[in-house]
């Protein structure tokens, strides 16, 4: 009877699985660092790295969700970042946030629209967009960076948008922390969650059901691209710098931080807070990698297999919990 | 049957896929208070015809006329809206989701919270399982399950009881009785019959030639993606019918004398 | 003559398409820049090894299947090839080198096949896990190639120039000629498109989708392999980030060909020629003296233009996508 009850829930919540992990993870990481790892600053500092993932790991879950993939977050967030740090010290930054924000949504647009619309793998034409997006990123910068000193970043705007903290924690990260309970709260209690999961796990029967399978797909690549580009602008407030080859390879994080939260890359089910909790565990792993000494080269290679291994393990969790 | 004007028309109907010719030239109507038999063999076209009719398919040539008004664009919700429920045989449920969120998709009940629309559970909970649970769904299995559990007489039980919770004009239902044991397929065949007397438009497909002669009031045959027949059931036997579709409507049938 | 049969299967003839445009108009705008010695040279070169790697890439796709670790299986083979042959000697690392590119494809075709994962998702942490090897192995830097090594006659073979062709074509020739065989001539081919169309159709004739699968994972990580031993007998100076996002590259490379992710359908003359216009436009853009970040751009538009072009065109010849 037990055993039927943990079986569901496990069906039911996804993020069980992650969960599990990341409490391990606490535990092993506080006890063999001699207080290197668990205390206030670098907690500080990992919980900023997994605001930034953070939140580009929640666009990509949305479009996991519809059964699409989007790889070209990483170059949203680099155009993000600096859109909004070259506005910045020319407009107020709020403002400056909001146009980089609009580009993401554009980006995210020109990427749902011709998925949609020409009914091509969005892993291609994200693809696509990767390589434009980053090419024009570097362009734009003509391979320099820039950077505002961190005198003049200490407006209010600049502070809000994570260039200071908030009892001891990056503004970042309540950023992160709002959007997911804003998008919980989408994806479970609305309609269009309904209809978004609906699409994913069989968008031939939402459609038959009525639901616009179309408009669903491009509001979540809309989301996505809105998320990575704020996620970049974070960054930019944060640093006071930004350069053509920000976000490179973050998109690989991004999805790597899904999997390990239980997102089924085939659509339908997806755990905004596994993913969340699955870019916190990329992060505290890269941690506990640089408190405890270890060359960083391992950080790559251990990344590759927690990859495998946690779809593995997912895998096999579902598997076990379905089974009468 | 009925003599007023059709609810359903369609005129010289013609779909491609690609290079594929998969509905030539149909027409037939359809009119309310009438069971109406769509039969054939595999590969006929019925279930095409009937994805045209909700919205899936745009014809390549032809015309529909729903209720005397041309049909300008072919989408499932302007169909649903229309009134027109369909229980399909390989489309219809999302496994992801639970029973209540596939019953109540597209349509999904909502309570306003400072002007966002959030799902209304406890009415989805208890209006699906309710509905449900009169076409056998088990006690021990909850409306908040997932689809993918259900066996496939349940994931018929939430179809049809979902065709019937919203049914509005016309219902239309491709091999209904598919996974259902012998006292569903009762069951199921008393709820045509009932629809029907409500004043609705049944379609009803299925392989079982002499079980819906024994419900319909007309039965349409089609073959190759061609209707081949078109004859009320009183005039036209079943022994008959099934000769037609085993010809392939390569004999004209002559009609058995009533 | 396979030649203008596989053409005509329709996958390819975007890609012909493509190139015939690409040099029009690189003739039209830049004849004295693009059409150099220099430049042919260096693009036939590049192209070749990018070819290499579109060919296995090409494979995997049409197996349905995708491999995102090929830019770092190229980079650890070409990095063990050097670090493996003052032990090994040159065809001991040769060897050696090889047989770790063909481990990497068994293992992910393990994970993919026997743990029911998806590809992208075990190439992924095979892209990662390989790097990381790379770095960890190396510490982070590679040494160079000895003198009597360069100087060897295998070496010679895969870097320099071979019966009069730059070595790379020769070996990218042959190998696309022996791999188009075995596509479209063998039961291996016959079963790997079967495997790509409809895995389930396939089962149940009879196909051993999980072997040949297998096969196809392989042959795209030696080819790979393959790949980065050739750029370093030609070059034996290399970093530790050799390959990195090659595998974009191999994959716009192989899309661009004519190969359908929707699996079954591609072309391997394609994909090569869709290396050689990615390739072709790099260099163009530095005859030009544009700024290399455009590379990446025009490529991504490309790519977006080619993949729509070659669905529009497996749907008009009525295939169902």
């Amino acid at each position: 009877m037990l055993k039927s009850e943990i079986k569901r829930l496990v069906r039911r919540h996804t993020e069980i699985g992650i969960l599990f992990i990341s409490l391990c993870l606490v535990l092993l990481f506080t006890l063999t660092s001699e207080g290197r790892w668990a205390n206030a600053y670098n907690i500080g500092t990992i919980l900023q790295v997994t605001a930034t993932l953070g939140l580009m790991t929640l666009g990509v879950a949305l479009v996991i969700g519809t059964g699409e993939i989007d790889i070209s977050v990483g170059s949203t967030f680099g155009i993000g970042a600096l859109i909004y740090l070259w506005f910045a010290v020319r407009i107020d930054p709020v403002f400056a946030a909001l146009l980089a924000v609009g580009a993401g949504a554009l980006i995210g647009a020109f990427n749902g629209i011709l998925v949609t619309r020409t009914k091509t793998p969005s892993l291609i034409i994200t693809l696509g967009s990767l390589m434009i997006f980053r090419g024009l990123a570097i362009a734009l910068t003509d391979g320099f960076s820039f950077s505002v000193p961190y005198k003049e970043r200490d407006g209010f705007s600049y502070s809000v948008l994570g260039g200071a903290e908030f009892l001891g924690i990056n503004t970042g990260f309540y950023w992160l922390v709002a959007g997911l309970a804003v998008l919980l709260i989408a994806l479970k209690m609305t309609p269009w969650g309904n209809w978004l999961l609906a699409v994913g796990g069989s968008a031939a029967s939402a459609h038959s059901r009525g639901v616009r399978v179309e408009r669903i797909k491009l509001s979540a690549f809309v989301v996505c691209g809105v998320l990575a580009a704020f996620a970049g602008t974070l960054e930019a407030s944060k640093l006071g710098f930004a350069d053509g080859s920000m976000g490179r390879l973050m998109e690989l994080q991004a999805i790597a931080a899904c999997v390990l939260g239980g997102c089924v890359l085939a659509g339908g089910r997806i755990s905004l807070p596994g993913a969340v909790l699955g870019a916190f565990v990329l992060s505290s792993v890269q941690s506990y990698l640089v408190v405890t000494g270890v060359r960083p080269q391992w950080f790559i290679l251990l990344l590759g297999l927690i990859v495998v291994f946690a779809a593995l393990g997912d895998r096999t969790l579902r598997r076990w919990s379905l089974k009468n | 049957m009925n003599k007023q004007t059709p609810l359903i028309q369609i005129k010289n109907l013609d779909l491609h896929f690609g290079a594929f010719h998969a509905l030539k030239n149909v027409s037939v109507d359809f009119h309310a208070g009438e069971l109406v038999g769509l039969v054939g063999d595999n590969g006929a076209g019925k279930t095409t015809l009937i994805r045209v009719l909700c919205g899936i398919h745009t014809p390549s040539a032809g015309e529909v006329y729903f209720d005397g008004t041309r049909v300008k664009t072919f989408h499932p919700k302007l169909a649903i809206d229309q009134g027109i429920e369909t229980i399909q045989q390989s489309v219809g449920l999302c496994d992801n989701l639970s029973i209540a969120r596939n019953f109540y998709l597209g349509r999904e009940p909502v309570k306003r919270f400072c002007g966002l629309p959030l799902l209304d559970f406890a009415k989805m909970r208890e209006m699906s399982g309710r509905v449900i649970r009169q076409f056998g769904l088990r006690e021990n299995v909850s409306v908040d399950d997932e689809v993918e559990r259900l066996s496939g007489g349940e994931r018929q039980s939430v179809k049809i009881g979902r065709a019937v919770e919203f049914k509005n004009r016309v219902v239309i239902m491709d091999e209904p009785t598919n996974h259902l044991s012998v006292r569903e397929r009762e069951h199921v065949n008393e709820l045509a019959l009932q629809l029907r007397d409500q004043g609705l438009l049944v379609i009803y497909i299925t392989h079982d030639i002499f079980q819906v002669h024994r419900l319909a009031d007309r039965i349409v045959i089609m073959e190759n993606g061609e209707k081949i027949e078109d004859a009320s059931t009183e005039t036209m036997s079943a022994e008959a019918l099934e000769e037609v579709i085993r010809q392939g409507g390569r004999i004209v049938e002559k009609r058995d004398a009533v | 003559m396979f030649f203008p049969t596989s053409l005509s299967r329709g996958a390819g003839f975007g890609a012909v398409v493509g190139v015939a445009l690409m040099l029009s108009v690189f003739t039209v705008i830049d004849f004295d820049g693009w059409w150099t010695v220099q430049t042919v040279t260096n693009v036939l070169h590049f192209a070749s090894i990018l070819g290499l790697i579109a060919m296995g890439q090409a494979l995997v796709i049409m197996s349905k299947e995708i491999d995102l670790s090929v830019g770092s299986v190229y980079g650890l083979a070409g990095i063990a090839f050097i670090t493996l042959q003052p032990d090994l000697g040159v065809p001991g690392a040769i060897v050696a080198a090889l047989l770790i590119s063909a481990l990497i494809g068994f293992l992910q075709a393990l994970a993919v096949l026997k743990g029911a994962l998806p590809s992208m998702i075990v190439s992924l942490g095979g892209l990662f896990t390989v790097r990381g090897i790379i770095y960890v192995w190396t510490g982070g830097s590679v040494r160079a190639f000895p003198e009597e090594a360069r100087s060897h006659w295998i070496t010679r073979m895969l870097g320099g120039e071979f019966l009069g062709l730059e070595a790379s074509l020769f070996w990218l020739l042959v190998l696309l000629a022996i791999l188009s065989v075995l596509l479209w001539r063998t039961k291996f081919g016959n079963h790997l498109l079967a495997a790509g169309g409809d895995l389930d159709s396939a089962k149940s004739q009879g196909v051993q989708t999980d072997r040949t699968k297998t096969i196809a994972f392989v042959t795209c990580s030696l080819l790979a392999g393959f790949a980065g031993i050739v750029t370093l007998a030609d070059r034996p100076q290399t970093h530790v980030t050799l390959g990195e996002l090659l595998e974009l590259e191999a994959i716009a490379a192989a899309v661009i060909g004519g190969c359908l992710l929707s699996g079954g359908r591609g072309s391997l003359l394609g994909a090569v020629l869709g290396a050689l216009i990615v390739v072709s436009f790099r260099y163009e853009l530095i005859a030009l003296g544009a700024p290399s970040s455009w590379f990446m751009t025009f490529v991504g538009i490309v790519l977006i233009i080619a993949v729509i072009f070659n669905q529009k065109l497996a749907r008009a010849a009525g295939h169902s996508l």
